[in-house]
């Protein structure tokens, strides 16, 4: 009997103390073990603060009153200001997104907003271009086919199919292109002049002078390497494919591509030879390192934002040039170049008001023109913006610059946006391998293993070509 | 002695039960308004979303890529468990509280004793400037942290040097982020917990230490032989409750990782990896099996901690 009982007694105790233990672990998850008032609950929350106040106004997707909901990113801001004083009709919320490249917290409002089956913002600035890729994937559908919008027929025709490829997804354009970001060869020509150096044409010939160059001047750099658009600045440029569907849900990735092969061993070299830092372009670090940099292949926006804004280089010494060649043919990178999407669940009057604020900032000169850093993907506005640039002498050689931004346009290795995400694969595989003493070849097979595992990891079959 | 003690309880078997009994009819009723508000607490916040994650998680698998949906058994588990960083997740963890917890707990026992050694004005001042810390909200202590951390602008940019790193991407590589962690963690926390071991000291009576001082034992031996075995419970707790944060750990990793621009993991701990699971691939399912997975380990874990402290009182658990 004093057994059974004790049996029981034990049951009951063990009983109450999983049930309290349970307790009090999910305490420790609400009030974070007395600690710090922050945990995973709470997190979570805090990756989504500007989803959950759209989550409550978002009237956008209810028909009525018209008034629609925007989500931008800082920059994007005066784009959205300039449409409200072209359009006091329209009343506009704007909700300031997170602005990180391969941040998180837009993806995971918009998986909560497809599954709750309301939420969404009526037009969005994509925070990472990789987005369009889940915008557009069949179980969210969210960016609408702007094909089928008779209003935008003429805003499509205004962009070079180059320029407005990463919005055509499989024949139905589901984006606008905020800006275009092709690669240059952006070079300090005053650098160049006073040491007798010929601008590289070719990669080869990039790679080679940056050999020399760290050989007779110690410590100066030719490039950076740990920032997520690296991944497009050497292996895009060389067509090595990162980024290469086959299907939907096949993709090619092959570090034994012979062009993957080239570049790594092209890009092996000239860090061992400490002509290219780990650092990334936007490292708060870079500034200082910035100082040392003589020659890199960038995007347009490098001189604008990187250059003059950023790193406040000297003014008179930078311009850029046309792009490098590889295998003979002019080929370049893209780094970013943002896309506006439109929701696909918008009706009404509010529909006709998205369209609207759609076409003024993909085309209108108020913020294409007059206010955006980028040059306008939209080519009408393109002569209007280069005619503004520059005009500040901050360039030396401000004609052969632009002549480069206009070959740039048509010099783009093809490259499309996937369902993971090459660039933060990038960041958290090379800088940390070249960081812990790793050589470059090393990284880069740590790049591809990681990426591989990754596009599994979301259902993409991986084949080597 | 120990026939005496048990003895009695066992022999006048008849008479105690029934006032048992009867005391439990009436206080049933009142232990059930006492503890209805938390038992709706515990359902809505605990018992529903762990038996929906249950549900979720024997569903099957499914991605953005390749939906599907129906009963899938283990498959969800087994698509967590076989994802490529599941064991990494849990070894980064491992690490982060093989590194934090021994000193967040020795910490925390030293400094409640030392409080509690130093009566009057100063023990109570050093009480209130260990809680500081704790008490400033988890984001602008992140701030500082930022700035700790970032060889170029650190107040103890010295100590970088030393380590021979020089940027922020080399302050954060993989082999210091357990060490960064376990400090952010250990600077947040160890304030409170202090204050919650102190008030369980207060919470002795005071003739034990007397007896003790009596008996010849200075402050170091009555610390250690009188007031530690018997403030037992309250380490536990604290021990209970900093294990389940480390195994719930997002919020740091997640934001370190943006700041280190990108150069740490984004799957750093099981949290984030839930996270991406959820998010990313759009694998609730998976999700759900990995917040199954975490809640098994916490509670043995838990389970284990509470009986070996005597938490609750267990006599026969020591």
């Amino acid at each position: 009997m004093s057994t059974s009982r004790a049996r029981t007694r034990l049951l009951t105790g063990g009983a109450t103390a999983v049930v309290a233990v349970a307790a009090l672990l999910l305490a420790g998850c609400s009030s974070s073990g007395g600690a710090t008032g922050g945990s995973s609950s709470s997190s979570g929350s805090a990756g989504s603060t500007s989803a959950a106040s759209t989550g409550e106004s978002g009237s956008g997707t209810s028909g009525s009153g018209g008034g629609i909901t925007v989500w931008v990113d800082a920059p994007r801001v005066p784009a959205v200001q300039a449409f409200e004083k072209a359009h006091p009709e329209i009343p506009v919320k704007m909700v300031q997104n997170d602005g990180t490249i391969g941040g998180q917290s837009t993806k995971q409002a918009f998986a909560n907003f497809d599954a709750a089956g309301s939420g969404w913002p009526d037009a969005i600035f994509f925070t990472s271009n990789d987005d369009i890729a889940w915008a557009t994937s069949s179980q969210s559908n969210y960016a609408a086919n702007l094909s089928a919008v008779p209003e935008l027929a003429d805003v499509i025709k205004g962009y070079d199919p180059a320029t407005i490829s990463f919005c055509n997804i499989g024949g139905q354009i589901r984006c606008l292109r905020n800006d275009a970001a092709p690669d240059v060869f952006w070079y300090d020509a005053k650098f160049f002049k006073d040491n007798n150096y010929t601008v590289p044409k070719s990669w080869e010939d990039y790679f080679t002078l940056a050999i020399k160059i760290a050989k007779d001047h110690p410590g100066k750099i030719s490039g950076f390497l740990g920032d997520a658009y690296a991944v497009n600045r050497y292996l895009q440029a060389a067509n090595c494919p990162t980024n290469s569907p086959k299907s939907e849900t096949e993709v090619v990735l092959n570090p034994q591509n012979p062009n993957c092969t080239k570049m790594g061993q092209l890009l092996d070299q000239a860090y061992q030879a400490k002509a290219l830092s780990p650092l990334g372009v936007f490292d708060a670090d870079a500034v200082k390192a910035s100082t040392n940099l003589v020659m890199t292949p960038g995007a347009l926006w490098y001189g604008s934002y990187l250059l003059q804004a950023t790193w406040k280089v000297p003014a008179g010494n930078w311009t850029a040039s046309d792009p490098l060649t590889w295998d003979g043919k002019p080929s370049m990178g893209d780094e970013g170049g943002g896309l506006w999407g439109m929701s696909s669940h918008v009706t009404g009057k509010e529909k006709e008001n998205t369209i609207t604020f759609m076409k003024f900032v993909a085309t209108d000169p108020a913020w294409q023109v007059d206010l955006s850093t980028g040059l306008p993907a939209y080519g009408p506005d393109q002569d209007p913006w280069l005619a503004k640039f520059g005009t500040d002498g901050y360039y030396s050689n401000l004609d052969q610059l632009k002549a480069a931004f206009k070959s740039s346009l048509a010099a783009v290795a093809p490259y499309q946006y996937m369902l993971y995400d090459t660039g933060n694969v990038w960041t958290q595989t090379i800088p940390t391998t070249l960081t812990s003493g790793g050589t470059m070849s090393a990284a880069l097979a740590k790049f591809f293993s990681t990426l591989t595992d990754q596009a599994k990891s979301i259902g993409y079959t991986v084949s080597a070509g | 002695m120990t026939a005496t003690t048990t003895l009695p309880a066992e022999a006048p078997a008849g008479r105690p039960r029934e006032r048992r009994r009867r005391l439990s009819s009436r206080e049933t009723v009142g232990g059930w308004l006492l503890s209805g508000p938390y038992i709706l607490l515990f359902l809505a916040a605990a018992a529903i979303p762990i038996v929906f994650a249950i549900w979720k998680s024997l569903q099957k698998p499914s991605t953005i890529l390749r939906p599907q949906g129906g009963f899938g058994g283990l498959d969800a588990y087994k698509s967590a468990v076989t994802d490529y960083r599941f064991w990494d997740t849990f070894k980064n963890i491992g690490i982060v509280m093989a590194v934090w917890l021994p000193i967040m707990l020795i910490g925390v026992i030293g400094l409640a004793l030392l409080i509690h050694a130093s009566p009057g004005r100063f023990g109570s001042v050093m009480r209130f400037v260990y809680y500081i810390p704790g008490a400033l909200s988890g984001i602008a202590n992140f701030m500082l942290w930022v700035y700790l951390i970032n060889p170029s602008i650190s107040p103890i940019s010295g100590l970088w040097t030393t380590l021979g790193e020089t940027t922020i991407k080399d302050a954060t590589n993989p082999f210091n982020v357990p060490f960064i962690l376990a400090a952010m963690l250990f600077f947040q926390g160890v304030g409170t917990w202090v204050v919650i071991v102190n008030g369980g000291l207060n919470g002795l009576p005071e003739e034990v230490f007397e007896a003790g001082s009596l008996d010849g034992a200075n402050a170091w031996q009555v610390a250690w032989h009188v007031k530690l075995p018997m403030i037992r419970p309250w380490i536990g707790y604290a021990a209970l409750m900093n294990i389940a944060y480390g195994f719930q750990l997002f919020m740091e990793p997640y934001l370190l990782q943006q700041v280190s621009a990108g150069a740490m993991q984004t799957e750093y701990t099981p949290t984030q990896l839930t996270f991406a699971f959820a998010f990313t691939n759009r694998n609730l399912p998976a999700a759900a099996a990995m917040s199954v997975i975490l809640l098994v380990v916490t509670l043995v874990i838990g389970v284990l901690t509470v009986f070996r402290s005597g938490l609750f009182g267990e006599k026969d658990a020591r």
